[in-house]
């Protein structure tokens, strides 16, 4: 079996996101661009799951400007096996790269992909569930765990209330949550042979899909900002500001 | 034309946050449909029936839809969705889950989390843990959007008549099938509609320490939450996780205790209306946000705090 | 986050400055293309600043301590140490052959930068361990490097190295642990003090190097042999046997490092510890000596690295702190002390100063991948000649001058400085051993003067301030100001250096050399970084990717020319006029 993650590359976590003076968007030039971090989670799921003898292929798929391929690097330097590249200079929303990804899907034939549960640069959280819905496999978002029985995948999912576990049948999407594992490290000897594995760049024009849709950005706007209050000395005065200035308690 | 809203309840009761996106609709302007899906769920369809602003109810009643399963709910959306411009859910665990499924049905873009409805097709949705704000025009024929629902106030609950009619139910999905769930016990309000959040962060040190916050929560029927640093430390579960890619809460007084403030837990709660904040680092970031902010170490503060309650 | 790698001014050095390209293009290092190489940074610098950072404060605080039973590292670094080894840290530069990766000198030293600015008392583990592989790597019998490397280069084994003792620090001549011939091997016996991670619980087994003397030695530094005395035996199939008669019988107490356990090692207690001759009889410290540039190189990035970590410190701090009324604040919200000219000083300094440092030691080693792998013969020689000639001031001002701004990053703090409190102080501790282990500055001023100057007639110095001379050409065409303002300072320097040079050439009498000798390291050190820094303007103001990266390092360079280089004048004065005074007083009257 093969297992295809898809894994976009975003500003840094640790990078504070600035809106561009013009309001078209966030500024992204000379700032550094990293995984996604929910996408390092698919990669280390994927992997565990090879590495458990349940697959032989992991395929680390990425979707946007050239430098993506880094990204896709760095998936496999982490022991990912090969890449694959959908070139775009557009910024793509959900509904395109999961037509993209769907594209990649009738190509490879994979038995599970695995998706990060969102982006953390637009946080859709949508990518996974419109793949599913696309290619009529079964859904699993937001999962904290995963396991194989036989042909069906038990896995937990992460819900407003606790957790709540599902069977689902494969091929399957899988969207990962914070709490599915911990990402590796890549080791030194496997960056330097993640250049020789194989990655190919498919141009996005190439896959015949229509990457234009009826949503557009009018504007991005910095969020109101909240001012800083009042340092209080002790507590009884945090309770009677509560009590008699905020009225809150 | 007019907006369907997939009602979300559980116990036979209407989830809070159905009131929120009811509102959102509201501002929409145009007639509203409330879809109530369930098993048993009678009552949730008579209970929807009566809620403000509320116009149509329609009641499919299988087993299928007993555990919200995305893909049952979305297939049962997908035989009406035609009849409607604007399909909403709740920004929840379970609308995020379904959203998207019908919006790839239908060809069209999700609209995620919106916290604002500028006009019938233009809305405001924050991005990038909410350091920046998106304001995003549809001109597809139908808009499928989840809806923030800290940012909008819920409608009332009573007001409304609105006629019930059944809908056939569709044909469960053979590719996945409900196992089982581990719900938090917890008597305190629910996290995301609670009135007052207390929430702890890394500074509590360990899971134990955390009894001294459900104390306080206990005297101020409050909810508990955590910081992400909190929940990876396995002091609390991940349900009690609020920020970027945890649970939006905004109740009237959140309690930051032991939370530095990182910018994925703030966008997660700095649009409480009154947020306090204890921690012994005067430089936290946290205190750039809270109104009344308290340089204190947190285990002689909240023994005091709980006392200071009692009064 | 306490640290963050400088990934993008290391790689703007490696690729733009010092051209890595040029490194990459030798046949053995093809595999080092900035791609690989950025990749490589990356990783190091997630890896240094989640795993190794964070164990910085508890090494301080807990230390290592001592028992009976051995050495116990603080809480947390023996898991780190086994990530680092799994992740394959240690084995960057080392041979394939023995599962290195076999990249250049110049790559391992930008990874090595990261451990040191994270947590130097981390990296000295690894980095005693490199020292040791390198002079098995060179001198040792094929049979003993199968036994004892792969293990070493895993990072399963780590490796030390024994040369001092109570009677001999700097003068090796006077060592007195003896070898006694016992069949195949020989019987160690004697007390070695200060040895870095002698003991410890980080691994499996420690593969100690050993001077000492053949009971038929001749005297002096001619009858010193090298030993490999193994913790446990090691048993020809490569198993673990017993327990060799070598003990830590204390560890020391310390200004700083306090997780390095440096220790007194007593060898042959019982019945002596069995060693295993490197090489021939009475070459071990000829054998030292070839893995002296390297070892004295990487001390001199730990001088810069803890200065770079320093330096993150002090400027997040002076960013958020808030003191008065500032001249350079825009608005309410912007008085940080960044704001007050002083403080701005401070860091420019500190931050010009890692860059130039950075540069230097870079540069000393993609001379020394040079000399390796270079084609032509007499560029191997030009670049070996060139490698010898830095690293005294790698390792000389690198790591005075590392130290000084460490001292800046105490002072940005103000009392919180003093206080342990905000770490500033640890990084300042930390950094102050490093102008005395592997040579005090005094020895690498000496081997400045003597081996690496004197010795050829000044031929690598005059090959060196001829290319400075050239870049002092491309300066001076340039049509911004800022350049200009940089030829001038970087010619008057390179001008006084040369006149130093011919000075000290000219001398007779020893002692007044040697008088000004530390001084002639700094301002050696000092035009270096400054070409450094001015090569590094020249390709701000050549690439147009980032303007305001570009800018920044025009001006990080254009301070740098102002407030360093005109202390080499200065350095001029002070050694051609200085050393009469340094000799001449009646020491009975000090």
């Amino acid at each position: 079996m093969k297992v295809l993650v898809a894994v976009k590359r975003v500003l840094d976590y640790n990078v504070k996101a600035r809106v561009k003076a013009d309001k078209s968007g966030i500024e992204l030039a000379n700032v550094k661009m990293s995984m996604n971090p929910f996408d390092e989670i698919a990669v280390e799921e994927a992997l565990r799951i090879k590495e458990a003898g349940n697959a032989e292929e992991v395929i680390a798929v990425s979707i946007g400007p050239s430098q993506s391929q880094e990204t896709i690097r760095t998936a496999l330097a982490m022991g990912a096996d090969r890449g694959i590249l959908i070139e775009t200079e557009e910024e793509l929303q959900p509904l395109v790269i999961a037509k993209l990804l769907k594209h990649v899907v009738e190509k490879e034939s994979p038995g599970l992909v695995i998706v990060g549960k969102q982006a953390i640069d637009d946080d859709s959280n949508q990518t996974g569930q419109m793949l599913s819905a696309m290619t009529g496999w079964a859904q699993a978002t937001f999962a904290s765990k995963v396991e194989f029985e036989g042909d069906a995948l038990k896995v937990t999912r992460e819900v407003d209330s606790g957790l709540e576990s599902i069977k689902v049948a494969m091929p399957a999407v899988i969207t990962t949550d914070l709490r599915l594992n911990e990402p590796r490290y890549a080791k030194l000897p496997n960056i330097m042979k993640a250049k020789k594995k194989p990655l190919e760049t498919i141009p996005v024009a190439d896959t015949g899909v229509t990457t234009t849709t009826g949503l557009s950005v009018v504007e991005v706007n910095e969020p109101e900002q909240r001012q800083a209050g009042v340092i209080v000395s002790d507590v009884s005065e945090l309770v009677d500001k509560l009590k008699n200035e905020a009225k809150v308690i | 034309m007019s907006t369907l809203i997939l009602a979300e309840h559980e116990g036979g009761a209407l989830r809070p946050a159905t009131l929120n996106v009811v509102a959102a609709a509201t501002q929409i302007g145009n007639d509203v449909t409330l879809l109530v899906a369930g098993s048993g769920s009678d009552a949730v369809a008579q209970a929807a029936s009566s809620l403000a602003g509320v116009t149509k109810v329609l009641h499919a009643d299988d087993a299928a839809y007993e555990n919200e399963l995305a893909e049952n709910l979305a297939d049962l959306v997908m035989t009406i969705a035609n009849d409607y411009e604007h399909i909403l859910f709740a920004a929840t665990a379970s609308g995020k889950n379904v959203m998207p499924r019908v919006a790839a049905m239908l060809d069209v873009p999700g609209i995620s989390d919106i916290t604002e409805v500028q006009s019938a097709d233009t809305f405001v949705r924050p991005i990038y843990a909410g350091n920046a704000m998106a304001t995003v025009k549809s001109s597809d024929a139908r808009k499928v959007i989840t809806v923030r629902t800290t940012s909008f106030e819920a409608g009332a609950e009573t007001g409304g008549s609105a006629s019930v009619e059944t809908l056939a139910a569709t044909a469960a999905s053979e590719k996945v099938s409900f196992i089982g769930q581990e719900l938090s016990q917890s008597d305190r309000p629910e996290l995301t509609s609670a009135r007052v959040v207390v929430s702890g962060g890394r500074g509590m040190q360990d899971g134990e320490n955390f009894k001294m916050l459900d104390e306080i929560a206990e005297k101020l029927n409050a909810a508990v939450g955590a910081s992400r640093a909190a929940v990876d430390a396995g002091f609390v579960p991940n349900e009690y996780q609020v920020g970027q890619t945890g649970k939006v809460v905004a109740p009237d007084l959140y309690i930051a205790v032991g939370i530095s403030g990182a910018i994925q837990h703030l966008a997660g709660m700095k649009d409480s209306k009154v947020i306090a904040a204890i921690n012994k680092d005067e430089e936290a970031p946290i205190f750039q946000v809270a109104d009344y902010g308290l340089v204190a170490d947190l285990f002689d503060a909240l023994p005091e705090l709980s006392k200071g309650l009692d009064g | 986050m306490s640290y963050t790698a400088p990934v993008r001014d290391i790689e703007f050095m490696l690729n733009k400055v010092v051209g890595l390209d040029e490194v990459a293009a030798l046949p053995g290092f093809e595999e080092a293309t900035p791609d690989l190489v950025a990749a490589i940074l990356e990783e190091s610098g997630k890896f240094t600043a989640e795993v190794l950072a964070p164990l910085n404060r508890v090494g301080d605080e807990q230390g290592s301590s001592w028992s009976e039973d051995g050495v116990t590292t603080p809480e947390g670094w023996k898991d780190a140490y086994q990530q680092f080894c799994e992740n394959g840290w240690g084995a960057l530069s080392f041979e394939p052959e023995y599962g290195g990766q076999g990249l250049p000198m110049c790559v391992s030293a930008a990874v090595q930068e990261m451990w040191h600015s994270s947590n130097m008392s981390f990296g000295l583990c690894p980095l005693l361990t490199q020292g040791a592989v390198d002079a098995l790597h060179h001198h040792a019998s094929d049979e003993m490097k199968e036994r004892y490397v792969a293990k070493m280069v895993e990072g399963t084994w780590t490796g030390t190295m024994n040369l001092t003792e109570p009677q001999a620090g700097t003068d090796l001549a006077s060592i007195r642990t003896r070898a006694e011939p016992d069949g195949d091997h020989y019987r160690i016996s004697g007390q070695k003090i200060y040895i870095t991670y002698g003991e410890h619980d980080l691994s499996e087994n420690i593969i100690h190097l050993v001077l000492a003397r053949l009971p038929d030695a001749p005297e002096g530094v001619k009858g010193i042999s090298l030993f490999v005395v193994p913790k446990f035996l090691v048993n020809d199939d490569g198993s673990l046997g017993e327990r060799n008669d070598v003990k830590c019988v204390s560890i020391e107490h310390k200004l700083g490092i306090h997780a390095s356990p440096t220790c007194v090692m007593s060898y042959g207690d019982n019945d002596g510890a069995i060693g295993y001759l490197v090489g021939q009889e009475n070459h071990g410290l000829m054998y030292m000596f070839t893995m002296m540039n390297q070892a004295r190189h990487a001390v001199g990035v730990e001088g810069y690295a803890i200065a770079a970590g320093a330096y993150q410190k002090a400027l997040a701090y002076a960013k958020d702190r808030k003191q008065g009324k500032t001249l350079l604040g825009t608005s309410e919200d912007d008085q940080g002390i960044i704001n007050h000219p002083d403080v701005r000083r401070l860091l420019m300094t500190m931050r010009s100063g890692v860059d130039a440092m950075r540069g230097l030691a870079l540069e000393c080693a993609a001379s020394f991948d040079k000399a390796a792998k270079h084609p032509d013969a007499d560029k191997r020689d030009y670049y070996q000649r060139r490698g010898e000639l830095l690293t005294p001031m790698v390792k000389g001002w690198s790591t005075e001058f590392g130290v000084e701004l460490c001292s800046m990053g105490v002072q940005v703090h103000g009392g919180m400085g003093f206080v342990e409190e905000t770490g500033a102080a640890q990084y300042y501790r930390d950094a102050r051993i490093t102008t005395i282990y592997e040579g005090t500055t005094a020895i690498q001023a000496n081997d400045l003067i003597g081996r690496k100057t004197a010795r050829d007639g000044g031929q690598g110095m005059k090959e060196l301030t001829t290319e400075i001379r050239a870049t002092v050409g491309e300066l001076e065409k340039s049509n911004r100001a800022e350049l200009q303002v940089m030829a001038k300072r970087l010619g008057d320097a390179v001008e006084a250096l040369e006149d130093t040079t011919d000075w000290l050439l000219k001398q007779d009498n020893a002692a007044l050399p040697a008088a000004g000798s530390v001084e002639y390291v700094m301002m050696s050190g000092r035009t270096v970084g400054g070409w450094m820094m001015a090569r590094t303007a020249l390709a701000a103001t050549a690439s147009s990717e980032d303007p305001k990266y570009s800018d920044a390092q025009i001006t990080l360079a254009r301070f740098f020319a102002e407030h360093e280089l005109p202390k080499v004048g200065s350095g001029k004065q002070i050694v051609t006029e200085g050393g009469e005074s340094t000799i001449s007083i009646d020491v009975a009257m000090l």
